[in-house]
């Protein structure tokens, strides 16, 4: 009979998921292609419709900021949830379950959405910029905004993923879950861009950017404390 | 080490099996028979605590701890091997990147060697699981993927559910191979209603 083994650990099992995550969108890139040509079309859209020349120089930035994150927050309904809903509907999970610990389960996961939704961002930011004639007057906190309210977008998908994913309608009740989650990111996000967009005061803008650390530390927090739960049962 | 199970039942709604009770101990096999819908699988599943039973209990007696009230297998999960029809791997990836893959999260030092080895060990040749993604191959050669799946880590309980489905004569062989090695690790639980199945078994559990 063999020895007792110690539990696998969850950094280890994290980084394994995150690298299976990413080579297995390499090969297939579902989630790339849903995600891209979603974000890519409505900003084409959005400017072909809104374009720089037809606001106001007074509107402009709350309406570039809204519409920006608007392109975020639905890429990320778009494609995040897929990380949790596809090992479901593949049979997958059970093997991962019986094999993996759940918080190394959910950190590997979680990696590989922020990944994904950071090359989005990466992607479409600069086009958005420059299509909308975008002018950011501080540009610091213009990207802390987006490092923060990113990661909170991928936390919160990926956790509410990982709760509509054994449901029957589980589209339906990933959005019905996900909207009311990430309002407060989304709202604390536009604000706070809007005031990079006014003004080089990277002070004017703090008070955001702590919303935003508050959200994601919570939401983070939260995502493991209750995933063990709601993987296992 | 004993798995001992007492007025183990489980139901959706309407009753999925039990109550049954049963006692397994190291290096015996257990057969579990009943037609279909008898609630093979969900026994098996509810054993290898992929689903919480609804009534009694499970006790896994490791060795050395037999004195001790037992573990419940979710807290045993990475000593438990699994292998069912409705068990997948990951498509996109080749056998052997499955297999590293689940050393991996399992926290075993990942070997390329080790998961080939394992993979020719259940009769399938290099060209059939390094290159190829696991989608591309046949059923029997994906079920024979899960055996060695199930049995990557050594686990102490193996739960083996109509492990022959699928296979050739040959992949039969290897079933009876992988229980004979189970035997001198640990203990084995089969459910089946091929007979083939359920003659590798010391003791049988009838569910109706």
């Amino acid at each position: 009979m063999s020895a007792p083994r110690p539990a696998a650990g969850i950094l280890p099992a994290a980084i394994a998921v995150f690298r299976r995550e990413l080579l297995a969108e390499w090969r297939t890139r579902v989630a790339v292609n849903s995600l891209f040509l979603f974000a890519f079309a409505v900003l084409v859209l959005v400017a072909y419709a809104v374009g720089p020349t037809r606001l106001s120089p007074e509107d402009r930035p709350t309406v570039n900021a809204v519409l920006l994150w608007i392109v975020l927050f639905f890429s990320a309904m778009t494609g995040l949830s897929r990380t949790f809903v596809h090992e479901e509907d593949a049979g997958t999970a059970a093997a991962l379950r019986l094999s993996a610990p759940p918080s190394g389960v959910l950190l590997g996961k979680l990696l590989a959405n922020v990944a994904l939704l950071g090359a989005v961002t990466v992607f479409i930011v600069p086009l958005f910029v420059v299509l909308m004639g975008f002018e950011i007057r501080d540009p610091p906190l213009f990207v802390l905004l987006l490092l923060l309210g990113t990661f909170g977008l991928a936390s919160a998908s990926t956790f509410t993923a990982a709760l509509v994913s054994k449901a029957s309608a589980k589209g339906a009740l990933f959005a019905v879950l996900s909207i009311p989650l990430l309002l407060p990111p989304l709202i604390a996000a536009v604000s706070g861009t809007q005031v990079a967009a006014r003004e080089a005061d990277f002070a004017a803008g703090l008070d955001f950017v702590r919303v935003l650390v508050a959200y994601d530390g919570a939401v983070t927090t939260a995502a493991f404390l209750l995933f063990d739960a709601v993987w296992r049962e | 080490m004993r798995l001992v199970a007492e007025n183990l039942s489980r139901s959706f709604g309407r009753r999925a099996f039990g109550p049954v009770s049963f006692r397994v101990e190291a290096g015996r096999v257990l057969g579990v028979a009943g037609e279909n819908g008898s609630g093979k699988t969900t026994l098996l599943k509810t054993l290898a605590g992929l689903i919480r039973p609804s009534g009694g209990n499970i006790k896994i007696f490791f060795e050395g701890e037999e004195a001790s009230e037992g573990c419940e297998p979710r807290d045993s999960m990475s000593r438990i091997g699994w292998c069912a029809p409705d068990l997948s791997l990951y498509g996109e990836l080749t056998a052997e990147e499955n297999l590293v893959f689940f050393e991996r999260v399992r926290g075993l030092v990942s070997h390329p060697d080790r998961a080939r080895a394992r993979l020719e060990g259940v009769g399938l040749p290099p060209e059939s699981h390094s290159k190829k993604p696991l989608s591309s191959l046949s059923t029997g050669q994906r079920q024979r993927v899960k055996l060695a799946f199930a049995t990557l880590h050594e686990p102490d309980l193996l739960f083996l559910d109509e492990p022959g489905a699928n296979l050739d004569e040959a992949g039969r062989s290897i079933v009876q191979k992988v229980v004979a090695e189970q035997r001198l690790r640990g203990i084995t639980v089969i459910a089946s209603n091929d007979p083939r199945d359920l003659a590798l078994a010391d003791e049988r559990v009838t569910l109706s």
